[in-house]
C-alpha cells in the first residue's frame, strides 16, 4: 500500500508512529525515572533484599507455573482436538460443545467451589493449585483453535499413514503435531501470556510468601507501601523489577509470538 | 460440519479426550454444578450450613442497583475496548506496513504491555492518574490544560473511562500484531491497482484493507468478548469498583459478595448469570463459525 511514498507522507507516517510510541513508552519511562528517586539504585536492592518476598523465587514461581500450564494445555488440547477433528465416534458433538462452551467462563464466577476443591485436594499453597486451574480454564478455548486448525490438515496424508500401518498415536506424533505446529505455538504463546498475567487464581489459593507469583508480589508491594517518597520510589523499583522478566520473555519469544499469534487463529 | 471427513474410527477416540475431560470435570463442571446449587441457598460462603430458599437470591440480585451498574459497565467496557483497540491497532499496523525507520522497535513498544501483567499496569497507572500528584495531571497543568486535569480514578464520571483507557493501553499491541500479520498476506498488486484508480489513503483503508482483514477482526472480537467478561484484576486494582460502586464489574461484584459480604448464595447467583452469558456467547460464536465455514 506504500510503494513510492512521497517524502511528505513518509514524514507524516513517521510522526504519527512516534507520537503513539511516546504515549506507549511514557508509563514505563516515568516508572524508571521515579524508581531512581532519592536513593537511586538502592531502591532496587531494597526490593531484591526484601525480608518477606524473595524476588528470584517469585519470578521462578511465575515462570514455572506459566510453563507447566502451557505444556498441559497444549498436550491435552491437541490430543482432544485430534480426536474431534479426525475421528468418528458417538456423542462427538455433545462432548465437543460441552467442552468448548466453557471457553468464556471466568474463574471468578465459580470461585467458591474452586476454593473448596483446592482445600479438599490439599492443594492450597502448592504449584498444583495454580497450574491445574489455569490449565483447566485455558484449555477449552485452545481446544477450539487447535480443532479448527487440525481440520484443515488433509485426510489424504493420514490415510497414507494408515496404509503404512501406523497407529493412531503415531499419526498424532508424526503428522498432526508437525503439521499443526503453527497453531500449537499459537496456543502455547496465548496460554503462557494468560497464565503469567493471571491474578485471581494465586489470589485465591496462595497465602505463603514463598509461593507468591509476580502478580501477587506486585500487589504485596502496592498494598504495603505507605506515602513516604522513599516508599513510593521503592514501589516503582518493584514494578520495574517485576516487569523485567516479561520484557526478557518477549525479546526471547518475539519470533514465535509474532508468527504464532496469527497462525491458527479462530476460523470464523 | 466441515469439509473434512473423519478418517479414523473406534473407541480409541475417547482415550484422546479423556485427559481434558477429567481436568474439566474437576475444575469446571464440578464448580459450575456447585455454583448453580448454592445459588438456590442461603449460605455465608464458609461453613457447611446451607438453607434452601428457592429463587430468593436471584430476586434480590435483579433488584440490586449495583448489579445493574455492573452489567452496564461490562457492556460499555466490551464495546469500547473491542472497537477502539481494533481501530487503533489496525491504523498502526497499516502505518507500520510502510516499513519506514525503526519498524521493529515500534512493534516491540506497542506489544510489550501485552506481556506485562494487568496488575503491574494498574499499579503504574494508579500513580500516574493520581489527581493531585500524578504526572498525568502535572503534565496537563504544565501545558495549561487545567480543565483536562480531572480526577481520573476518583470521579464516578471518569473512572470507567480511565479503566477502559488503561485496558486499551494493555491490549492494543495485540490487535496491532494480529493485523500486521494479516496485512502481510495481502498482495501489493491490489494496492497498486487501487492507487492507479486514484483511491486515497482513507478510501483504500476502508474499501480494501478493512474487508480483507475481516477474519482477523472477527478473531479479535471473539477474544475481546471473552476477555472483557473475564476482566477482574485491572478494575479491582485500579478503582476497586469505586468510587462508590460506579465501576463495579460482574467479576468484582461476585468477588465482593462472597469475600467482603459473606453472601455466598447471592455471589453464586451472580456467578450463574456470568456462566449463562459466557455459555451463550461461546455457543453463538461456534454457530457463527460453522455457518461461515459452510458458506465458503
Amino acid at each position: 500500500m506504500f510503494t513510492n511514498l512521497r517524502p511528505v507522507n513518509k514524514l507524516v507516517i513517521q510522526a504519527v508512529l512516534i507520537l503513539f510510541a511516546v504515549v506507549w513508552l511514557y508509563p514505563l519511562i516515568e516508572s524508571v525515572i521515579q524508581s531512581l528517586q532519592i536513593n537511586g539504585f538502592d531502591n532496587y536492592l531494597a526490593v531484591i533484599r526484601h525480608p518477606k518476598v524473595d524476588y528470584f523465587r517469585v519470578v521462578f514461581n511465575s515462570l514455572f507455573v506459566a510453563f507447566c500450564s502451557m505444556l498441559i494445555v497444549s498436550l491435552l488440547a491437541s490430543l482432544a482436538a485430534y480426536a474431534f477433528a479426525k475421528m468418528q465416534f458417538r456423542f462427538k458433538n455433545v462432548l465437543f460443545y460441552s467442552l468448548v462452551a466453557c471457553l468464556a467462563i471466568p474463574a471468578t464466577a465459580v470461585m467458591s467451589p474452586l476454593f473448596f476443591t483446592m482445600k479438599s485436594l490439599h492443594l492450597m499453597n502448592t504449584y498444583g493449585s495454580l497450574i491445574l486451574p489455569l490449565a483447566a480454564f485455558n484449555a477449552p478455548f485452545m481446544l477450539l483453535i487447535l480443532k479448527n486448525y487440525f481440520e484443515g490438515i488433509p485426510n489424504a496424508i493420514l490415510e497414507a499413514g494408515m496404509i503404512d500401518g501406523s497407529s493412531s498415536i503415531r499419526l498424532y506424533r508424526q503428522i498432526m503435531l508437525p503439521l499443526g505446529l503453527p497453531a500449537i505455538i499459537n496456543v502455547m504463546v496465548l496460554t503462557f501470556i494468560y497464565s503469567w498475567n493471571d491474578y485471581i487464581i494465586p489470589l485465591l489459593f496462595v497465602r505463603k510468601e514463598s509461593m507468591y507469583t509476580v502478580t501477587l508480589a506486585t500487589q504485596f508491594f502496592t498494598g504495603t507501601t505507605g506515602q513516604t517518597p522513599e516508599m513510593v520510589a521503592q514501589l516503582y523499583a518493584a514494578l520495574i523489577l517485576m516487569t523485567i522478566p516479561s520484557i526478557l520473555i518477549y525479546l526471547f519469544g518475539q519470533r514465535y509470538m509474532q508468527a504464532g499469534l496469527t497462525a491458527g487463529a479462530v476460523k470464523s | 460440519m466441515s469439509g473434512s471427513r473423519s478418517v479414523l474410527s473406534g473407541g480409541k477416540a475417547y482415550l484422546y479426550i479423556l485427559p481434558i475431560l477429567i481436568l474439566s470435570g474437576i475444575f469446571l463442571y464440578y464448580s459450575i454444578g456447585f455454583t448453580v446449587y448454592t445459588s438456590f441457598h442461603q449460605w455465608n460462603g464458609i461453613d457447611s450450613q446451607m438453607k434452601y430458599i428457592g429463587l430468593d437470591n436471584y430476586r434480590k440480585l435483579f433488584d440490586d442497583k449495583t448489579y445493574h451498574i455492573a452489567l452496564k459497565n461490562n457492556l460499555i467496557f466490551l464495546v469500547c475496548t473491542v472497537f477502539i483497540q481494533a481501530a487503533v491497532g489496525l491504523l498502526l499496523a497499516v502505518l507500520l506496513r510502510a516499513k519506514l525507520f525503526g519498524n521493529g522497535l515500534f512493534k516491540s513498544v506497542f506489544f510489550i504491555p501485552v506481556v506485562m501483567a494487568p496488575v503491574i499496569i494498574a499499579a503504574i497507572f494508579r500513580i500516574i492518574m493520581d489527581t493531585n500528584f500524578g504526572s498525568l495531571n502535572e503534565t496537563l497543568r504544565a501545558l495549561h490544560l487545567d480543565f483536562l486535569a480531572v480526577s481520573w480514578l476518583g470521579d464516578p464520571k471518569y473512572a470507567l473511562m480511565s479503566v477502559i483507557i488503561v485496558n486499551i493501553f494493555q491490549w492494543m499491541g495485540f490487535s496491532m500484531t494480529m493485523y500486521y500479520s494479516g496485512l502481510l498476506a495481502i498482495p501489493d498488486e491490489i494496492y497498486e491497482s487501487a492507487k492507479m484508480d486514484g483511491a486515497g489513503f482513507w478510501r483504500t483503508l476502508f474499501r480494501i484493507t478493512v474487508p480483507l482483514v475481516g477474519s482477523t477482526t472477527s478473531t479479535l472480537v471473539v477474544l475481546g468478548i471473552v476477555g472483557s467478561l473475564k476482566t477482574f484484576d485491572i478494575v479491582a486494582l485500579l478503582t476497586g469498583g469505586g468510587p462508590g460502586r460506579s465501576t463495579e464489574f460482574l467479576t468484582t461484584y461476585v468477588y465482593k459478595k462472597a469475600i467482603d459480604e459473606f453472601n455466598g448464595g447471592m455471589s453464586a447467583a451472580a456467578g450463574v448469570t456470568i456462566l449463562v452469558i459466557a455459555i451463550v456467547l461461546a455457543v453463538v460464536q461456534l454457530r457463527l463459525g460453522n455457518r461461515q465455514q459452510n458458506n465458503h
